[in-house]
Parts: structure tokens; sequence; C-alpha cells
């Protein structure tokens, strides 16, 4: 089946959930090429392996729509059937202005998809990873937004040699670019990943998660609540709206486990919970459950390490 | 400026989603999506600046439409809605076709959006509706300035950027970007008598359909039955312990 890969770069490379995608597709023998978007000069994103279109959009403007008719082109001029995003901000306003010229309606929040002959069919997980939906997609393009971590990332030797499309400027420019610093590790790919919630009370008392993040070498992220009421940036949520992860140790503090955290967090290898209600459904994922008050347990597990 | 704002009603989401073949079973009293509260709120606040008018528009089984009611007892002027069998179980796109009709007959200069509902969250109608009225899609945003100029701050995967909202587009607005407000008992009174109506889907230009076919519905089995234990003062000491185990430390 012809298949178009939406890329991104991460990095000066592509991300880790264009990775992932990349793997499935050379696992299910897909005919596949990349188009990648970005507003990099000179990223490492071209491959031997597969044929990779770069999109250089500028940084200075909205230009949305004039990619989304190139792409739109692409598939149509090149009779691509399977479209392949990962569930990011940028892949998801793509796959969703594409649907519309292409009259499919897209399936979100994707975590497999098989094909046999020309029927493709998704799973999704549903009611924050508690059930998986399956379903088939009967019109002739299917266009999938598959959740980061589905797959584990493709092993391919990346070079920069590629074709470049330019995208002109539009008229919603773009000001005051902010980025957001990114020091120690991050979440996607931490061994240790420690969580903060609620029951952390304050946001002062996040110093003493960062205090054992920083004896485990770990990345911190934290539920939708505590990033809405502004104790971390968004980057580092954790759930549904925000990061998955799957690190080797999960620490949840304070985290009562709503199905909007626990879909993004529920793969970890282990996972240690600390909260002070034991009924709270985080227990019910957990490997090692502590049923106590999380500002009284953490600073003498650093005092003790 | 004329203003549309598109509001959910959902199924209280305090208790569980139950399917029925694949589609969410909605009960006759749903309640306004909390996510829509941010595009609410958005509207508002613009209205305020630039005397705007307010309509809700709603897609799917109206009920008691307490949910229609709670959007308009926080201050928006009327509401319009599609509720029609055909609909049921309907895609993203055929959703986006409708609310996109919708905002065509309130002649809307701007659609705002939350980002993705709390029942179906597939997170593409706002963009969607966008391509089908032809504006440009403002995503994401998680703040706004109101001068004599708007500014919309945007989320990005690298950290935000700002962009000057223009005269017509589609915004969808982050949970947490504004503060929701609360309607007091006389805001919950005037809605009682702000029009909602009920527009027919046949009224509307429906290009789109279901290309989705249900196959099946599978629980997982996520719980572990790991080891509980009640904290009496010592219990840091397993976590330290299964940590050095563990190799972490």
């Amino acid at each position: 089946m012809k298949t178009l890969i939406l890329g991104e770069i991460l990095n000066e490379t592509l991300s880790s959930g264009t990775l992932e995608i990349i793997k499935k597709a050379q696992d299910e023998n897909l005919d596949y090429q990349v188009l990648t978007i970005g507003s990099d000069d000179a990223p490492k994103i071209g491959s031997e392996s597969f044929k990779q279109t770069y999109i250089k959009r500028s940084s200075d403007s909205l230009q949305f729509s004039k990619i989304t008719d190139l792409i739109t082109n692409i598939i149509n001029n090149e009779g691509i059937n399977l479209i392949l995003g990962s569930s990011t901000y940028l892949c998801r306003d793509l796959v969703s202005f594409i649907s519309v010229d292409l009259n499919s309606s897209p399936v979100s929040n994707a975590i497999d998809f098989e094909i046999s002959g020309d029927t493709v069919s998704t799973i999704n997980s549903i009611n924050g990873g508690e059930s998986l939906y399956k379903s088939k997609i009967a019109s002739t393009h299917a266009l999938l937004l598959i959740r980061p971590k589905s797959f584990d990332p493709a092993d391919v030797e990346l070079i920069d040699n590629f074709e470049t499309i330019e995208v002109e400027s539009s008229d919603v420019s773009i000001f005051d670019i902010y980025k957001e610093e990114k020091t120690g590790p991050q979440l996607e790919d931490s061994k240790v990943v420690i969580s903060a919630g609620r029951g952390m009370v304050d946001k002062e008392n996040l110093v003493i998660v960062e205090e054992l993040a920083a004896k485990l070498n770990a990345a911190i992220g934290g539920t939708r609540a505590i990033v809405d009421a502004g104790w971390m940036p968004y980057s580092q949520q954790v759930g549904q709206t925000g990061k998955t992860v799957k690190p080797d140790v999960y620490i949840a503090c304070g985290i009562s486990g709503a199905t909007q955290h626990q879909v993004g967090m529920k793969d970890s290898k282990y996972i240690i919970a600390i909260n002070k209600d034991e009924e709270a459904p985080i227990f019910q994922l957990a490997d090692l459950g502590i049923v106590g008050d999380t500002l009284n347990v953490i600073p003498k597990i650093n005092q003790n390490l | 400026m004329n203003i549309t704002v598109c509001a959910k009603q959902i199924p209280d989401p305090a208790n569980d989603t139950s399917y029925d073949n694949g589609i969410i079973v909605r009960p006759e009293e749903q309640v306004l999506d909390d996510t829509d509260r941010y595009g609410i709120e958005v509207a508002l606040q613009l209205k305020e600046k630039f005397d705007a008018e307010v309509t809700i528009i709603s897609m799917g089984p109206a009920g008691t439409m307490k949910g229609l009611q709670q959007a308009l007892q926080m201050g928006a002027d009327k509401a319009i809605y599609v509720d029609d069998d055909s609909l049921k179980g309907a895609n993203s796109l055929m959703t986006a076709n409708v609310l996109s009709e919708l905002a065509k007959t309130t002649n809307a200069d701007i659609v705002i959006f939350g980002t993705e509902s709390t029942d179906g969250y597939s997170g593409t109608v706002p963009q969607q509706v966008s391509r089908f009225l032809k504006l440009d899609c403002i995503s994401y945003v998680k703040a706004l300035e109101i001068g004599d100029d708007v500014s919309l701050t945007r989320q990005t995967s690298e950290g935000s950027e700002k962009v000057k909202m223009p005269p017509k587009c589609v915004i969808s607005v982050t949970a947490g970007g504004v503060e929701p407000r609360y309607p007091n008992f006389k805001d919950i009174m005037a809605a009682k008598s702000k029009p909602i109506e009920k527009v027919e889907l046949d009224k509307l230009n429906i290009t789109t359909e279901q290309n989705l076919e249900f196959i099946s519905i599978e629980a997982l089995e996520n719980s572990k039955n790991g080891e509980t234990i009640i904290d009496e003062g010592e219990a840091f000491q397993v976590i330290v312990d299964k940590l050095k185990e563990l190799k972490v430390i």
C-alpha cells in the first residue's frame, strides 16, 4: 500500500515519533515515503532506504494552508492511500486539514494498525487506556494519528541529502517565539520518571521531587491538574493530552490516577505510587504502592539515598 | 463582530463512559464539556472588547439541553444546534462538516473551539472546520492579550509562539489558558430567556459520510495486583531498597 509518513524534526533530526512510524512501515513492508515539515536550515533527515521530501516552512508565519495544499497534491499525484502521522500538535493539524481535502475522516489516538489487502484496520486506546477500540476504514484513503511510543523507533542512518520544497510565507505572521529550556533528562527518553499530582498540595513542595529527580537522574512530569494550575509548563504534562512515557521506573507522587493520566504512563515497566488515599486508582497500576503522605515519604527517601 | 463558539454536550465525565455497538451512550441529561468553557471564556473576553454577538453551535442529541443552558449561563447570547438520528456515531469529519455549515449560518468572523472533547477526544474538529470554511486556523491557543489588536499565544512542541488574530479565523483553545467564569444567580436566570434554535440537517450542505466501521471494544486487564504497603513511617525504606534492586541507584 502506497504510504506517506508525515515527519517532524527534533534537535535537527527526525523526531522519535517519526522514527517509530517508520519502523512500523518497515515491518509491514509498506511502500512508504516520508514528508517532513520543519523550519531548520540543515536538518539530518534523509536516508538511503526511503524517499524523504523536506517541506521547509519559515518560522515567521503560519503556513498551514499552503503546506496542506502541497501535501494533498503529492497524495493525489502519487496515488497514496495511507497517511500516517504522530499525535503531535503539527501532525494533528495537518492530518485534520488533509482529511477535508480527501473527504476521509482520520482515526485519532491509534496505537496500532494492520493491513489486509486494501483494507486498513486500526486499534485505538479509549477510556484512558482501559479498553481497545477496533475499527475498519472503509474509504479509499486512510489517515491515522498514532500515539507516540506505540512502536519501537527505527534504527536508520540519517544523512543530509534529500529534496527540499520551500513554502511561501503567509500573512499570519508569527512573533515572540519562545523555546522552553530543556535541561536535564527529558520525559520522552529518561529511564526514570517522577511525576507529581495534586497530592503535593503546593507548588513550593515540588522542590522535594526535584531533589529526588536529581539523585535518580530522572525526568520530572506532572498531571493535567497541576499543569493547569501553573505549577509546571505544559511540556511536562503526562497523559492523554500530554506526553506518553514508558520509562523503566515511574514514580507517581500524590497522583490519584485519573484515566487522563493513566494513558500516558501505564506502560511504564515498574510503577511506584505514593498516595494518601488507598482507594486511588493509581494503585491498580502500581507494582509497589505506598499508602501514605508523599510529603513525608519523599524527604525520607532523599535522606537515605 | 460575530463570534461562534462550538459547545458539546457530553455524558457527565464523573460516570464511566459506556458504548453501544461502538457508539457512546448519551443520557437525556448531558452537561457542557469543560473543555468548551475555555473557548466560551475567550469569546466573552472578545465580546467585552469588540461588542460582538456570541452564538453557541452544537451537534448531538439535545436531550434536556442542560449543557447548552450552561453555555448560555456563562454569557453567550444564543444557541443553535443540530440533532438528527442520522448523525449518531458521526465521525470527526462529518461533525466538522455540520459545525462548519452551522458557523456559516451565523456569519461567523471568529469560530472558537476547545482543543478536543472530553468524551471522544479526536482533537481534529477545529482544524477540519477551518479547512471547510477556508479560514486560517490558530490552534492550541493558551493565552490571549486583547488590546487594539488581539494577540494569541499558541502552544508548540518546543514552547510557544504568538500570532496576531486575523479578522476571520478559527481558534482552538487549550485547557488552562484562560480562567472560565462562573455564572451567578442572575446569569443563570437570564439564560432561561435566551433563544435556543434547532436547525434541520436537510437545510445544511452535507458532503461527508461515515468511513469508519466499528469492529469491537476489548477491555484490558490493567490491574497489576502489586504490593501495597501502609506507611507507618518506614515505607520509604521499601522504596529505597526497590530502587537499589532495580539498579536505578
